[in-house]
């Protein structure tokens, strides 16, 4: 069965890493994780995955950066931004750059999950 | 020596604790939920040291209410059920007044077990959360605690899917959201009945239930817990309400301020020749009080300083009853003048004896023409009597008068103004504020700038 969706989650928090694995791993998603944009970059063109959760605020490396370079390796990928900002600016800037949803931490799973299932659908 | 002897530290305490937990016997809910009471942490024998939960419950709920941030009580717990109850995850939600929702605030567990910190948070509307709201309470078993294996057993009860759909759709939704974040128990901690976290626990590794005694007490260290949590955010919003009034407080003495020195500019300004007076005395009230601060007499005021300076910003306020052309002679004032000029004291403690925040300086304002002899005016007050504030402002009044110029004779320089205040120390002036001014003179803190102060005159 090819019903496994390919996630890729970017976080510089292992425990976050982790935690999303294992919880879309139980949802039929195929999970991959990177600590960091090079980990991020390189996933995002070997695995091709159809959906990214970017954590924005990560030590050494800027996810709205990381957004545009994934953007530049694939116009079609969708990224949902994930962070505790609340910051109007760049939250702008995001959906400038393409992004297709912005969820802010401490976030509600179940809207994590309606904001993959939406994106998804409209692929 | 038992640790209820004296109150302990927390880090002693949690120590104690620890170990007691260390040293138990291999079956772990036996020895930590073992019924039997023996004394505190050793068994009838005295061989090795036990722990019974009573003990440990004593000792939380002394610690608990020791707390000022319930976070490190909310790890201390998550980290004691984590590491001796062998389940494969704990957490813990806490209400957050900003977000409006239950914030996962600690967790612990195996890599993927554990919920990252900060990263979910469960909305009051949340199926888990409501459960616990009255309404619900048929849902919750009557220990309080939610437990999957009850919600998976009404599931699979074919009168509930047929007659109660939507019980059985609620039900359904308990389990999703248990599901989620991997809930085996759901322990509420409530305080007055509001539901301020909930304990969520993941299954045993063993792949046991959890006894009726483990429930029991979970359900008592989570309204212990929540009792310590009420206290300290009781703590926070009264710490908060002491910043509030400390401002507000700083905000309205800076309006007396203003007030004072606004009244005291209009008196300056209606008599040119003491132009800048009040501002002058004030500044050498201030620096001799510096030196009376311990005093007394200082100690006696509320608050000395304060009071001072609006006693000596409006020592002069009166004078707006003399009328101009005794205020304004240019020359020597006959007697009769001199007499309508010596109301001034008595005028100015009437123009602030009803004012509410001014009045307290009523009783300065009026002495401060008063001598320490008793020949002064109004009232002849003598040495003590007379409020040290206006002992002080008669002083640093005096000094600014011999140093200004006058219609009626040029200002002396600031060797003579000292000199004729020593001279009248015991007589006009009270010896120690005599001293107190000298004292500041020698400091420095007595500046006259006397050539901008007489040009500036006409």
């Amino acid at each position: 069965m090819s019903s496994f969706r390919k996630l890729l989650i970017v976080d510089d928090e292992q425990d976050v890493c982790d935690f999303v694995k294992s919880f879309f791993a139980e949802r039929n998603f195929q999970v991959f994780a990177a600590l960091n944009a090079e980990e991020a970059l390189t996933i995002a063109k070997s695995e091709k995955p159809e959906i990214v959760l970017l954590d924005i605020k990560m030590k050494g490396m800027d996810g709205v950066a990381v957004l545009k370079h994934m953007k530049d390796i694939d116009r079609n990928l969708k990224v949902i931004m994930v962070t505790a900002l609340e910051d109007q600016d760049t939250i702008y800037e995001a959906y400038r750059l393409g992004a297709c949803d912005y969820i802010t931490k401490p976030l509600v799973l179940d809207h994590l999950v309606q904001s993959i299932e939406k994106n998804l659908k409209a692929v | 020596m038992t640790p209820q002897k004296k109150a302990p530290s927390w880090e002693k305490l949690q120590k104690w604790f620890l170990d007691q937990l260390a040293t138990r016997p291999k079956d772990a809910s036996a020895a930590v939920l073992g019924t039997e009471v023996a004394g505190p942490g050793i068994d009838a024998a005295g061989s090795l040291p036990r722990l019974n939960y009573q003990i440990f419950l004593e000792a939380a709920s002394r610690t608990m209410i020791r707390f000022k941030k319930p976070e490190h009580l909310i790890k201390m717990i998550v980290r004691t059920i984590d590491e001796q109850l062998k389940v494969a995850h704990t957490a813990v939600l806490l209400y957050k007044e900003d977000k409006s929702s239950y914030i996962l605030i600690d967790s612990k567990g195996e890599g993927g077990r554990k919920i990252p910190v900060g990263f979910i948070r469960l909305t009051s509307d949340n199926p888990l959360i409501d459960v616990f709201s009255e309404k619900h309470s048929y849902l919750v078993s009557e220990t309080g605690i939610l437990n999957y294996e009850d919600v998976v057993a009404s599931l699979r009860n074919r009168d509930i899917l047929e007659r109660q759909p939507d019980l059985y759709d609620q039900l359904l939704a308990i389990k999703r959201q248990m599901d989620q974040i991997r809930a085996s128990l759901c322990v509420p901690c409530y305080f007055k009945r509001e539901l301020l976290g909930v304990l969520i626990l993941g299954e045993k590794l063993s792949g046991e239930g959890f006894s009726r005694e483990e429930m029991g007490f979970f359900v008592t260290l989570a309204n212990d817990a929540a009792m310590a949590i009420a206290n300290a955010q009781l703590i926070e919003r009264l710490q908060q309400k002491v910043e509030e009034v400390n401002d507000l407080y700083l905000k309205e003495h800076s309006v007396f301020i203003h007030t004072a020195i606004a009244l005291a500019a209009a008196i300056d300004a209606r008599d040119p020749y003491t132009h800048g007076h009040t501002e002058r005395v004030t500044t050498y009230c201030l620096s001799i009080a510096k030196e009376l601060v311990g005093i007394p007499d200082a100690a006696n005021y509320k608050n000395f300083l304060e009071t001072l300076h609006i006693a000596a910003l409006l020592h002069d306020v009166g004078k707006i009853g003399i009328p101009d052309h005794i205020l304004n002679k240019n020359g020597r004032l006959t007697p009769e003048e001199y007499e309508e000029i010596k109301k001034h004291s008595a005028i100015g403690a009437t123009i602030l004896y009803p004012i509410k925040e001014l009045g307290g300086v009523a009783k300065e304002v009026r002495a401060h023409q008063e001598r320490y002899d008793g020949s002064g005016y109004p009232d002849g007050l003598k040495g003590g009597d007379i409020p040290l504030i206006a002992r002080i402002i008669a002083v640093a009044d005096a000094f600014d008068a011999i140093t200004s110029n006058r219609p009626y004779r040029p200002r002396r320089d600031i060797n003579e103004a000292i000199q004729e205040i020593k001279r009248n120390s015991g007589t006009q002036f009270d010896p120690i504020v005599v001293s107190a001014f000298l004292l500041a003179y020698e400091k420095g803190n007595i500046l006259v700038n006397g050539d901008i102060r007489g040009d500036t005159l006409k």
